[in-house]
């Protein structure tokens, strides 16, 4: 019985032993495949290729599908039919041209300004070759219009960077003009005196000059990487979705800012040639600006 | 129609790289462009596979889907085809890719990339067959002749499958079932047949 009893006993350890090994053994056995088998495999092997597609690349593939090219389109139609609008029922501010005038921008702003200015359209166009390029049938042509985006976007860049420095101080989010957008500064009536009290420049062009420096520097940066590839492929997948979408809220404004200089009001087109502004214009448009440099209630 | 695939038997791969070479050397590849590649995993450890990729020939493929200028274009049989007189290089199909198929060859001014290449199938491109311009721009086209790609007809342990999706399918099945899978693929009973 004794012996029985030591045998178990022996037995029982031996398993024990022989469980605790087991569970412990680190070393794969060479020709277990258990842990590795085909399906464990091609589950290990598809992380390697396709990584995790589905965080970024499928909403980067349905974003550009179903959505990109349907809201430039829109922006493109919408905008303008707006402006159309405004125009017919509210019509272009127009201001005597004649007597006093100011020097408001200088040379040096001028010529920065319409550098930007040519560099930022020619991005423009050429981006919007490449959106409906289809319609152009591909090819060559929105090929040399693809040439053309990335030395447009070289000669942005630095003025730009000019641009945001010239007119920093200017430009600096000044009281009144969180309100200003509540009435969109008075544009929205007929009559000039709604016209809200500004500086030099309202909060609809600082808002256009904070997009168009640093949303162009996001722009430039997310670009410059879709141009050369030289990120992972889910951080272009990213540049690609903020380059597409920030292009959208850039052409709003610069449409915004086309209409307004071109026809909404006047002769503004000229001052930024001649770099002169009227009296009567900046006293109504710019008031705070004008108490500033002529020294006169702008009210009056 | 039969629909074209690839299919990689992980269990045969012995990443020796026959199919990249053979596909470089047959379509006289450029420096830099590799339309075929082979990933392995857990190199030199237990568990190492290796498998061959290339364009998968998706249906819905996400490349077409993004194309700005419709250069790529899906065939009946399935196989998925860039027209190299369309591309812009704007390099879209390549965020699209799950597996990174597309390529894009350099030389261009400014370091512009060229148009996409990546694997046809060896089914040429829109070209007209046998063409010198499919030749030169796309490389054989060997689905024409009646062939199948290089690199499936090159893999010297036939672990590259090419063709009509359900032949291949039943062949892998098939491979599979004779081998066994899982825990009971290898061991002592396969070797000294014990029951």
């Amino acid at each position: 019985m004794r012996r029985i009893l030591f045998v178990t006993l022996i037995m029982f350890l031996l398993l024990m032993a022989a469980v605790y090994s087991a569970e412990n053994d680190t070393v794969q056995p060479i020709f277990s495949s258990s842990k590795y088998n085909s399906i464990e495999n091609y589950k290990i092997i598809t992380e390697h290729f396709t990584g995790e597609w589905q965080k970024y690349g499928e909403p980067f593939t349905i974003l550009q599908k179903e959505y990109v090219r349907k809201i430039y389109f829109w922006i493109l139609i919408a905008i303008p039919g707006i402006f159309v609008l405004h125009y017919l029922v509210i019509g272009p501010k127009k201001f005597p041209h004649e007597g006093n005038k100011y020097l408001v921008f200088t040379v040096f702003n001028r010529a920065v300004h319409w550098l930007t200015a040519i560099s930022f359209l020619t991005l423009t166009v050429s981006g919007l070759i490449m959106i409906f390029g289809k319609y152009f049938g591909g090819g060559g042509l929105v090929r040399t219009f693809r040439y053309i985006h990335f030395p447009s976007a070289v000669i942005f860049v630095p003025l730009g960077l000019v641009m945001l420095l010239m007119w920093l101080r200017e430009m600096i989010i000044a009281p009144g003009d969180i309100t200003w957008f509540f009435k969109f500064g008075g544009y929205l009536s007929k009559k000039t005196e709604n016209i809200m009290p500004v500086g030099k420049f309202n909060p609809g062009q600082k808002s256009w000059f904070w997009l168009g420096t640093l949303g162009g520097f996001v722009m430039a940066y997310t670009g410059y990487y879709m141009y050369s590839f030289a990120a992972s492929t889910d951080n272009l997948r990213i540049y690609a979705i903020i380059h597409n979408f920030l292009g959208m809220a850039m052409l709003i404004m610069f449409l915004v800012h086309l209409y307004m200089s071109l026809f909404a009001i006047k002769g503004s087109l000229k001052s930024m040639l001649t770099g002169y502004k009227y009296e009567d214009e900046i006293r109504i448009m710019h008031c705070r600006f004008y108490s500033k440099l002529s020294g006169k209630d702008c009210s009056k | 129609m039969g629909r074209m695939r690839f299919l990689c038997d992980v269990d045969r791969c012995i990443d020796c790289g026959g199919c990249v070479v053979a596909c470089k050397e047959g379509h006289q590849i450029p420096v830099g462009v590799n339309r075929r590649r082979v990933i392995t995993i857990n190199e030199g450890k237990p568990g190492e596979k290796s498998i061959s990729v290339a364009c998968m020939h998706c249906s819905d493929a996400p490349c077409i889907a993004v194309c700005p200028v419709d250069a790529l274009y899906q065939r009946e049989d399935g196989i998925v085809l860039v027209n190299k007189d369309v591309c812009i290089g704007c390099g879209y199909c390549f965020f699209a890719c799950p597996f990174g198929a597309p390529q894009f060859p350099k030389g261009n001014s400014f370091g512009a990339r060229g148009v996409m290449d990546k694997c046809t199938f060896c089914a040429g491109g829109p070209a007209e067959n046998f063409s010198d311009k499919e030749k030169r721009l796309y490389g054989q086209n060997r689905i024409a002749e009646g062939k199948a790609p290089l690199c499936a007809s090159m893999c010297a342990t036939k672990a590259l499958l090419a063709g009509d999706a359900d032949k291949i399918a039943n062949i892998y099945r098939e491979r599979g079932f004779k081998r066994g899978s899982g825990a009971n693929a290898w061991g002592w009973d396969k070797a000294y047949n014990k029951k």
